[in-house]
């Protein structure tokens, strides 16, 4: 048995570098994709994005809560406007993504000890630019408001470390933790890069049996295996298991060294975890290609299913902030549990133990694919030895690249 | 002789399961299934434990604040340990830690401390979490020197007056209420336009290379590749005008989003768009001579040609030689146009250079197809070879 299995698994290596459906999708795509994600995020930040002055007052004061904007990372002061309708123009016209407004007798009002509002103009359409100039402008808007409080305490013959605690009587330290800089790349590359190798290996998988039958190859096949549905699912599944450890090496030992997205210590445990996804993703592939005869029905079915994986697995919008049926269909996708686990192992660094409900739930896709899949090719090949069928299927014209 | 060519597209259309599929339903399920998703259109209550050393009035009083923000939801109030380990397992997103003796601190005029912790692996809602902590803690802090200044002898209005003396007036325009769904769903929808259309169409067009009807499809068309590329293309011209119709009425309403701009603005940048979507459709399948693989790689293209889009990501942040690449998608300067008119209602000439930019990208796709067709034109059989 174990003879058949590695035969199989030789034959499907050879497949694999031979058919363009195998190959790009698995060998070529992989290495250009990856890179291409990693690179869209080389600047890691928005920076410098244009901001326009709205500046009513023209005082000192302005001027230096301006100088303290500028020194911001997120602002570029770039434009000066004079009135609201100017700024919305600017704003539609892409010019600016910002802007800060200072009322008339912003400096009077604030030594005659009346509060003043400065108002702090985003293009919320454009969220990512948008909350970045807030949190910003906020700062420094909150910082030069506590700066008058300190002078007036002061003043009063309080000592500086009182008047400190008046300003900010609870103070609040924020660690944003496992990625304090809030960078892009780290974010959102080692996501993109999973989910499309989840899609890649589902993409090939959907065509593992029913291309077989379609192209008459599935009698060697079966010959290999000595009629076992077990022993064909078994060498395919170790021969897309191998080819899944070579786009491990290159995430791991290639792109994310690169771009400098590794984390120390997780590579053994990723491994690990990437294992179950990668034999979760097979195992469904496997399960449509028994189900659909037709290789390009199969596709489409994998497209569906595969393609939403990203944004109902809640990795950029959580999946708590998703209607219930949005809730239940993203847990029957195996990068789900996968995400969540990934989110424990790579970027939290945590021992594999706290990705266990997780490891559970990718174990049961795992188990229910490859019975489904080996069940209904059982079937088919016992139906065909039977009554001595010709090897054919439909949809055989849709067939090879 | 368009018309029969329109014909015998939607013949080949009917005839392909593959195509019915992408073409017919896929389009109309994916507006309806990824919309769903944002229907509520911003996150709530996103879980944090608390560790209160302090157990104080003003503590449980900071905590029933933070708990009654709309962002935020106290999930427990435990020990320090046991909140770590609730943000491992992925129960709570973080924690607030208040220190022992924090009421004390306050009211004998020293600064206290208070310690939050995000898990900002997931930046949506550790960002939301901190901004609104954040804003409870100013507002404590405003509170405190209200109470303060009122102590001093100060009337109440005086006193208002002193405690927040420069207050940030935050207006968020054309998405009042700054939220991802608002932000996302349009573009979404034209992404899905986008893709189900070069799904289709690229696809239908190496399934005429595979099953060698190309030289029928040229016969049909007199030879003339003009009228072969529209002829075949306005069935796609007039489908997908249909779907974006629909979209942005049905959908639209359904998902309450907003037209702020001119609605035959939109109309003539959306046939624009389609025209010039058509022959980079029909170039693209003819790089392909299985339909098959053109689907599976084309699959691919999704999420790489939405983020280099400056939908989510400024264009002006991405390194030079993707520039250049989103420069060639016609959605990049479609969802300029789209975006300006949808949600902030600009009109067409506040972003001319996107028109002319689009307009170019249809001249240059209409030129590479047909030459490709010529090419492909010359090596393919004759009809008569293919029957």
């Amino acid at each position: 048995m174990i003879r058949a299995i590695l035969h199989i698994t030789l034959r499907e290596w050879k497949r694999i570098l031979t058919r363009p459906d195998h190959c790009l999708v698995l060998l070529v795509m992989p290495a250009f994709l990856f890179f291409f994600y990693a690179y869209i995020y080389e600047k890691q930040q928005a920076e410098d994005l244009p901001v326009a002055i709205w500046d009513e007052d023209h005082s000192p004061v302005s001027r230096q809560i301006t100088f303290l904007l500028e020194q911001t990372p997120s602002i570029h002061i770039t434009h000066a406007v004079s009135s609201q309708a100017e700024l919305e123009q600017l704003m539609q016209s892409q010019q600016i993504t910002g802007a800060v407004h200072f009322p008339k007798n912003l400096e009077k009002d604030i030594k005659s000890r009346h509060p003043v509002k400065v108002s702090i103009f985003t293009n919320a359409a454009s969220l990512v630019p948008g909350k970045l100039i807030y949190k910003d402008a906020t700062t420094v808007i909150v910082t030069a408001g506590s700066g008058v409080n300190l002078q007036k305490f002061m003043k009063t013959g309080m000592t500086e470390e009182k008047a400190m605690a008046l300003i900010m009587p609870v103070s609040l330290t924020t660690y944003p933790l496992y990625n304090p800089t809030y960078n892009y790349q780290h974010y959102l590359v080692p996501g993109l890069i999973t989910v499309a190798l989840q899609m890649m290996i589902i993409m090939v998988a959907v065509l593992l049996l029913n291309k077989e039958w379609s192209e008459g190859t599935m009698d060697e096949l079966r010959h290999m295996a000595r009629n076992s549905a077990g022993n064909i699912i078994a060498g395919k599944t170790l021969a897309h298991l191998g080819v899944s450890w070579v786009n491990f090496v290159l995430i791991t030992g290639i792109i994310f060294p690169f771009f400098a997205l590794d984390h120390p210590g997780t590579t053994f445990h990723l491994f690990i975890l990437f294992n179950f996804l990668a034999l979760a993703c097979i195992g469904i592939g496997l399960m449509i290609s028994a189900l659909a005869g037709d290789a390009m029905l199969a596709l489409d079915v994998g497209l569906f299913y595969t393609s939403p994986a990203f944004v109902f697995s809640g990795f950029t919008f959580p999946r708590w902030g998703m209607p219930w049926y949005d809730q239940y269909y993203a847990n029957l996708m195996p990068y789900t549990p996968f995400l969540d686990a990934f989110f424990k192992v790579y970027f939290m660094e945590l021992p594999l133990r706290y990705a266990m409900p997780e490891v559970i739930k990718l174990l049961l896709f795992i188990g229910f694919t490859f019975f489904i899949a080996v069940f209904f090719l059982q079937l088919r090949l016992n139906k065909t030895v039977t009554h001595v069928i010709p090897l054919t299927a439909p949809g055989s014209e849709n067939g090879g690249a | 002789m368009l018309f029969r060519l329109l014909l015998r597209e939607v013949k080949m259309v009917a005839h392909d399961h593959s195509l019915l599929l992408t073409l017919l339903i896929a389009p109309l399920l994916y507006a309806f299934f990824y919309g769903s998703i944002y229907s509520y259109k911003t996150e709530e209550e996103v879980p944090i434990a608390v560790v209160d050393e302090d157990g104080s009035g003003l503590s449980q009083t900071l905590i029933r604040q933070i708990d009654n923000t709309q962002m935020v939801d106290v999930a427990a109030v435990t020990t320090l340990e046991k909140a770590k380990e609730s943000m491992y397992y992925g129960h709570t997103q973080g924690f607030l830690y208040i220190e022992k003796g924090m009421e004390k601190k306050v009211l004998s005029l020293q600064q206290a401390n208070m310690v939050l912790a995000v898990n900002a692996a997931r930046f949506l809602p550790s960002s939301d979490v901190m901004g609104a902590i954040t804003q409870v803690g100013l507002t404590v802090g405003a509170g405190v020197r209200l109470q303060y200044l009122q102590k001093q002898g100060m009337n109440t209005e005086a006193s208002m007056q002193e405690v927040m003396p420069v207050t940030p007036d935050f207006r968020p325009m054309f998405n009042t209420r700054t939220d991802y769904g608002t932000f996302l769903l349009p573009g979404l929808l034209a992404m899905i336009l986008q893709q189900t259309l070069l799904l289709g169409l690229a696809g239908g067009t190496a399934a005429e290379k595979q099953k060698q009807t190309f030289g029928a499809w040229m016969e049909m068309a007199g030879n003339n590749l003009s009228v072969a590329l529209w002829g075949k293309g306005m069935f796609y011209f007039i489908l997908f005008c249909c779907y974006a119709f629909f979209f942005l009425t049905v959908n639209f309403r359904v998902l309450h989003l907003q037209l702020l701009g001119n609605a035959w603005e939109l109309a003539l940048v959306t046939a624009l768009f389609l025209l010039s979507l058509i022959p980079m459709g029909i170039f693209t399948g003819l790089l392909f001579r299985s339909q098959l693989l053109c689907t599976q790689l084309l699959a691919f293209s999704t999420y790489p040609i939405f983020l280099i889009t400056g939908y989510t990501w400024p264009i002006a942040q991405l390194p030079e030689g993707l520039k250049f690449v989103s420069a060639l998608l016609p959605i990049t300067p479609f969802l300029g146009l789209y975006q300006g008119i949808v949600q902030q209602g600009a009109h067409i000439t506040d972003r001319l250079p996107d028109l002319y930019h689009l307009c170019i990208l249809w001249v240059f796709y209409t030129f590479i197809c047909l030459l490709k067709m010529k090419y492909t034109a010359h090596k393919s059989p004759r009809p008569y070879a293919a029957v």
